[in-house]
C-alpha cells in the first residue's frame, strides 16, 4: 500500500484553480521531487496534505485513511509533518525549546522531550546553540532548526517546502547531507525545491507541478529530458 | 547561565544559593505582620498582593500565550459576585462560596474562549472587551441578583472557625495580609508549574506563531481554552479576595473596563510572559497610585519648594492631582509599549545582552 | 406599541444612525490605510465635543457653523497624534497597537477630567428640542439638520476619495502598502492624513450631536466601541460598508429601546458585535475595499 496517495485533488481560490486535478502515489522510504516554476501550486498541495486547508476536491490518503478535513494537529499526530517556506522560528524561545515543542508532541515529560531534542539538534549540528532564541539565528540555522523541530514530531513522512531557498551553496550541501540522512532513518519525504541539482541528487522521483496541474511524472532523468517540462520552465514564444 | 535576570524571568532553574533567598524573602514577608503595626502599611501591602494576583493571573492567557484579553474584569467581578451573593444571600461564608465565584468565572471563560478564539489578534481583543462589557451590563440590570447599581455591601464577615476553635474574626487587616500573600505566592507558584510542564511550551508555541504550533501537533482551541480558564481562575480569586476585603462592590468598581486595562498594565510593565514581571508591574503601579491618591506627590512638591502652595499650581495640584491615577496609567501605558514593549524585565534582558555583546 | 411609536423610533435612528455612520467612515479609514485599531477613536468624539461646547459658551457660534473651524482644528489634532505616537509602532504587534490608542484615549478622557471636571455639560441652543412634525411623527430638529450636514460630508468625502490624486492615493496605500510605496507614494504621509481625517471626522460627529447630548469627559467610550462594532458590520475599511452599519446600529438602538427596553439595547448591540464576529467577521462589504 502506499504510504501518500493523492486523488485528484484540486484547489479553488475563488476562481483560480491553485490545484487542478492532481495525482500521485508515494511509497515508503522514498523521496519524491515536487518541482514546477513559481505559482505553479507546489506549496498549495502541501497546505491541502497537511491540513492547512482541505482540498475543494479530491482525496489525501495517508497509510490508507483520509485525511480530508483532519486539523494541522492531528495530521501531525498521525505521523506528517511539514516545514514551511517562509521559516517559522518561535523566535522569543531557545533553539532547544522550539525544538522540544516539536518532541511534546511524542511525549509529556519534559526531560524525555529534552533528551529527544537534543538529538536532533545534534543531526542538524546546532548544538553550539542551543540557548540562543531562534530569532536572532542566520536564515541558514533557522532552516536547520525548523527541520530539528519537525524531525523531533518523529514524522513517518516529511514535507520540506524549499528548504534550501536562500541558503548559500556550503549551507545547501549540509542540507542536501541532512535529507539523505533522514532517508536512511526510513522517513519518507516529499521536497519542494527550485535548486535543480539538488533535485536531480536527492530524489527517486520527481512530480512537475504547472498552474495548478501534474504537468509529469516521472524519474529524474525522464523529467530532465521531457519537451513539455522545458518548454514550462523557459516559458513558450 | 544561571544569573540573576535569567533566574527573575524563571527561564532558568533556580540555584541552590537563589533558593535560599527566595526562601527567607518568603518568611520575611510572612513575619511582617509581627514587626510592623500600622494598618496603612498592611493596606499597601495587602494591594500590592491583590495586583500581583491579578497580574499573574493575566499573564497566563496574555503574556504565555500571547492571546490579549482586555475583558479580563469579567473574571474579576464573577469572583466577587459570585462570593458576595452567596454570602449576603444565601449566608454562606466567602471560602466556600469562592469556589462558585471561580466555578462561574471558569464556565465563563470556556463560553468566551470558545466564541473568540476563532478570531486573530485584534478582533480578539474587541471580542473579549465586547464580552466584558455585555457582562457588566447583565449584572447592572438584574438588580433581582446583584442588586444592580447599588451594589452589594457587606457588614460583616463570618469568623473562621475550625471546629469550635474561632481562628480570626476579619476585624484586623492582619488576617486579610496572610491571605492576600498565600494567595500571590499560590500565583506566582502555578505560573512556574506552567512555565516548566508542557502546558508553558505549548502556550508560548501558541503565543511565538499559531499556524506553526498547529502544524507541530497542538490542538490550538484546547491549549488556548486551557490558558484562560486557568487565567479567569486566578483573576476570580482576586475578585473575591477584593471583595471580602473592601467589603463592598458595585458594576463600576468591579467590571469596568478600566480593570481590564489595568490588569494588563500590570503584567506589562513588568514584562509580560515572565514569572515576576506581575511582581514588579504591581511594585510599580501601587505604590505610584497610592502616591497620587494620598497626595504625597502634591504635597512633597509643595514641600520641597517647587511649587507654592497657596498659588494656583499648588491648588490645582493638590485638589486633582489624587484623581489623576488613572491618567498616569494612560501615560505608563504610552511609555511602556512605545519605549519598553518587553516590560522592565525584557529591557534590562535587552541591556544585559548588550553588554555581554559588548564584552565579547 | 403604537405603529406610530416605532416609525418614530425607526426615522430617529437613521437620523442618529447618519451621525453613527460619521464615527464609524473615520475609524474604517484609520483602519484601511494603517491597520490600526484606534481605541482612542469615541474619545476624539469627545474633544470635538467640548471644542464645539466652548466655541459656543464662549464665542457665541452655533454647533452647526462651528464645524468649519472643528474639522480642520480636529485634524490637525489628529495629524500631530499620528506623528507622534501612532507612527512608532506602525509594524508592530497589532495588540500593543490597540493598547497603544487605549493609552491615548485614556490620556484624552483624564485629562479632561483634570481640566473640566467630570460635570456634565449641557450645550443647549434655541432649536435644541425643536422638532418637526410630519405627519403626526415627531422628528428632531437638530438630529435632522446633523444627518443633512452628516450627508453632504460623506458625499464629499467619497468624491475626494474616488476622484482626486490624493483620494485615490489614500485608496491605494489601504489595498497595498507596499505597491503604493513603489509606486512614489508617500505612506507615511498617507497615514497621517488618514489619522487626521479619521480624526476631524470623529470630531465632526461630536460637534454635531453636541446639541442633543450631555458633554462630559468618559462619554467617548461608549461610542468607540459601538464605533467598532459599526465598522465591523460593515466591513473594517469599507466606507460604504461604515455608512450603511452606522443606520443600522442607529435603527436598532432606537428600535430596541421602545421594543426591549433601554437598559438592554446595549446588549443587544454587543451581542450583535459578537455575531457578527463570528459569522462573517469581513462583515458586510468585505476587507479593504474603500
Amino acid at each position: 500500500m502506499a504510504l501518500l496517495e493523492i486523488k485528484n485533488v484540486s484547489k479553488f481560490f475563488g476562481g483560480l484553480a491553485a490545484n487542478a486535478d492532481v495525482s500521485f502515489a508515494m511509497e515508503a522510504g522514498m523521496i519524491m521531487g515536487l518541482i514546477g516554476p513559481n505559482g505553479a501550486g507546489k506549496t498549495t498541495l502541501f497546505n491541502c496534505i497537511t491540513g492547512y486547508y482541505p482540498p475543494s476536491r479530491g482525496e489525501v490518503l495517508f497509510k490508507g485513511m483520509k485525511m480530508n478535513g483532519l486539523e494541522p494537529d492531528r495530521v501531525c499526530k498521525l505521523g506528517m509533518a511539514r516545514t514551511w517556506q517562509k521559516v517559522r522560528p518561535l523566535a522569543k524561545m531557545s533553539v532547544v525549546d522550539n525544538v522540544m515543542v516539536g518532541a511534546l508532541c511524542r511525549t509529556n515529560s519534559l526531560k524525555k522531550a529534552r533528551e529527544l531534542a537534543m538529538e536532533q539538534i545534534r543531526v542538524v549540528r546546532l548544538d553550539h546553540k542551543i540557548d540562543f532564541p531562534a530569532g536572532g539565528l542566520t536564515i541558514g540555522e533557522r532552516k536547520k532548526l525548523e527541520v530539528a523541530r519537525v524531525l523531533a514530531t518523529r514524522p513517518e513522512l516529511l514535507l520540506l517546502d524549499e528548504v534550501m531557498g536562500g541558503l548559500n551553496p556550503a549551507e545547501s550541501d549540509e542540507i542536501i547531507r541532512l535529507i539523505l540522512d533522514i532517508k536512511k532513518q526510513g522517513i519518507t519525504q516529499m521536497v519542494i525545491e527550485h535548486d535543480m541539482k539538488a533535485i536531480m541528487r536527492i530524489s527517486d522521483r520527481i512530480v512537475v507541478l504547472n498552474s495548478g496541474e501534474k504537468l509529469a511524472e516521472g524519474s529524474p532523468e525522464e523529467i530532465v529530458a521531457n519537451p513539455e517540462v522545458i518548454a514550462a520552465y523557459l516559458g513558450s514564444d | 547561565m544561571r544569573n540573576p535576570i535569567t533566574q527573575l524571568t524563571g527561564q532558568q532553574g533556580l540555584t541552590p544559593v537563589t533558593t535560599i533567598i527566595a526562601l527567607l524573602a518568603l518568611a520575611s514577608l510572612y513575619a511582617i505582620p509581627c514587626f510592623v503595626e500600622s494598618p496603612y502599611a498592611l493596606h499597601i501591602m495587602i494591594l500590592l498582593f491583590l495586583s500581583t494576583i491579578m497580574g499573574e493571573g493575566w499573564n497566563i492567557i496574555g503574556g504565555y500565550a500571547g492571546q490579549y484579553s482586555v475583558g479580563h474584569a469579567a473574571y474579576f467581578g464573577a469572583g466577587a459576585y459570585g462570593t458576595l451573593i452567596l454570602l449576603n444571600m444565601k449566608g454562606i461564608p466567602p471560602w466556600y462560596g469562592v469556589w462558585a465565584g471561580i466555578g462561574a468565572a471558569v464556565i465563563l471563560s470556556l463560553i468566551i474562549g470558545n466564541i473568540c478564539f476563532r478570531l486573530r489578534g485584534p478582533y480578539f481583543v474587541l471580542a473579549s472587551i465586547a464580552v466584558a462589557e455585555i457582562v457588566r451590563l447583565t449584572v447592572l440590570n438584574i438588580p433581582s441578583i446583584t442588586n444592580g447599581a447599588e451594589g452589594i455591601l457587606l457588614s460583616d464577615l463570618p469568623p473562621f472557625k475550625i471546629g469550635e476553635r474561632v481562628i480570626t474574626d476579619f476585624i484586623s487587616k492582619v488576617p486579610f495580609y496572610y491571605i492576600g500573600l498565600t494567595l500571590a505566592v499560590f500565583t506566582i507558584l502555578v505560573t512556574w508549574l506552567i512555565q516548566n510542564s508542557k502546558l508553558g511550551y505549548y502556550f508560548q508555541a501558541i503565543r511565538e506563531d499559531q499556524d506553526a504550533a498547529h502544524s507541530l501537533g497542538i490542538n490550538l482551541n484546547f491549549y488556548k481554552n486551557v490558558a484562560l480558564a486557568i487565567s479567569a481562575s486566578l483573576t476570580s480569586l482576586a475578585g473575591a479576595f477584593y471583595a471580602i476585603y473592601v467589603k463592598f462592590i458595585d458594576p463600576t468598581t468591579v467590571l469596568p473596563l478600566d480593570l481590564s486595562v489595568q490588569i494588563v498594565l500590570i503584567a506589562i510593565i513588568g514584562g509580560i510572559g515572565t514569572i515576576f514581571g506581575p511582581v514588579i508591574g504591581a511594585l510599580v503601579l501601587v505604590p505610584l497610585s497610592e502616591a497620587l491618591r494620598s497626595n504625597v506627590i502634591a504635597q512633597s512638591l509643595i514641600n520641597s519648594g517647587l511649587v507654592k502652595e497657596d498659588s494656583g499650581m499648588g491648588v490645582f495640584l493638590k485638589e486633582h492631582l489624587a484623581h489623576a491615577h488613572v491618567l498616569i496609567y494612560g501615560i505608563l501605558v504610552v511609555v511602556v509599549i512605545l519605549f519598553m514593549p518587553d516590560g522592565v524585565l525584557g529591557f534590562i534582558k535587552k541591556l544585559a545582552a548588550r553588554r555581554k555583546r559588548g564584552d565579547a | 406599541m403604537t405603529f406610530s411609536v416605532l416609525l418614530q423610533a425607526l426615522i430617529s435612528g437613521i437620523l442618529i444612525g447618519g451621525v453613527y455612520a460619521l464615527i464609524g467612515i473615520g475609524l474604517t479609514i484609520i483602519f484601511g490605510v494603517m491597520r490600526v485599531i484606534n481605541f482612542a477613536h469615541g474619545d476624539l468624539m469627545m474633544v470635538g465635543m467640548y471644542l464645539t461646547y466652548f466655541l459656543f459658551t464662549l464665542a457665541g457660534i452655533d454647533p452647526f457653523v462651528s464645524i468649519a473651524i472643528t474639522i480642520p482644528l480636529m485634524f490637525l489634532f489628529g495629524g500631530i497624534l499620528q506623528k507622534v505616537f501612532i507612527n512608532r509602532i506602525l509594524g508592530t504587534l497589532p495588540q500593543n497597537q490597540i493598547l497603544l490608542t487605549i493609552g491615548l484615549g485614556l490620556i484624552m478622557s483624564n485629562a479632561m477630567m483634570l481640566a473640566f471636571t467630570s460635570d456634565y455639560k449641557i450645550l443647549t441652543t434655541s432649536y435644541s428640542s425643536s422638532s418637526i412634525n410630519l405627519g403626526g411623527i415627531s422628528i428632531s430638529q437638530p438630529l435632522t439638520v446633523s444627518f443633512v450636514i452628516t450627508a453632504v460630508i460623506t458625499v464629499f468625502l467619497y468624491w475626494f476619495l474616488m476622484k482626486t490624486d490624493t483620494g485615490q492615493a489614500i485608496r491605494a496605500t489601504a489595498q497595498d502598502r507596499e505597491a503604493a510605496q513603489l509606486m512614489g507614494i508617500n505612506v507615511k504621509w498617507m497615514s497621517i492624513l488618514a489619522f487626521g481625517i479619521g480624526s476631524s471626522l470623529a470630531g465632526t460627529a461630536g460637534a454635531l450631536i453636541s446639541p442633543t447630548y450631555y458633554i462630559f469627559p468618559q462619554v467617548g467610550s461608549a461610542f468607540t466601541l459601538k464605533a467598532f462594532v459599526i465598522t465591523v458590520l460593515g466591513g473594517m475599511g469599507s466606507i460604504v460598508g461604515a455608512t450603511l452599519g452606522g443606520i443600522i446600529i442607529g435603527i436598532v438602538e432606537s428600535v430596541g429601546a421602545v421594543t426591549i427596553s433601554s437598559d438592554w439595547k446595549d446588549v443587544l448591540v454587543f451581542t450583535i458585535f459578537l455575531l457578527v464576529l463570528l459569522i462573517k467577521p469581513s462583515g458586510l462589504m468585505g476587507k479593504s475595499r474603500m
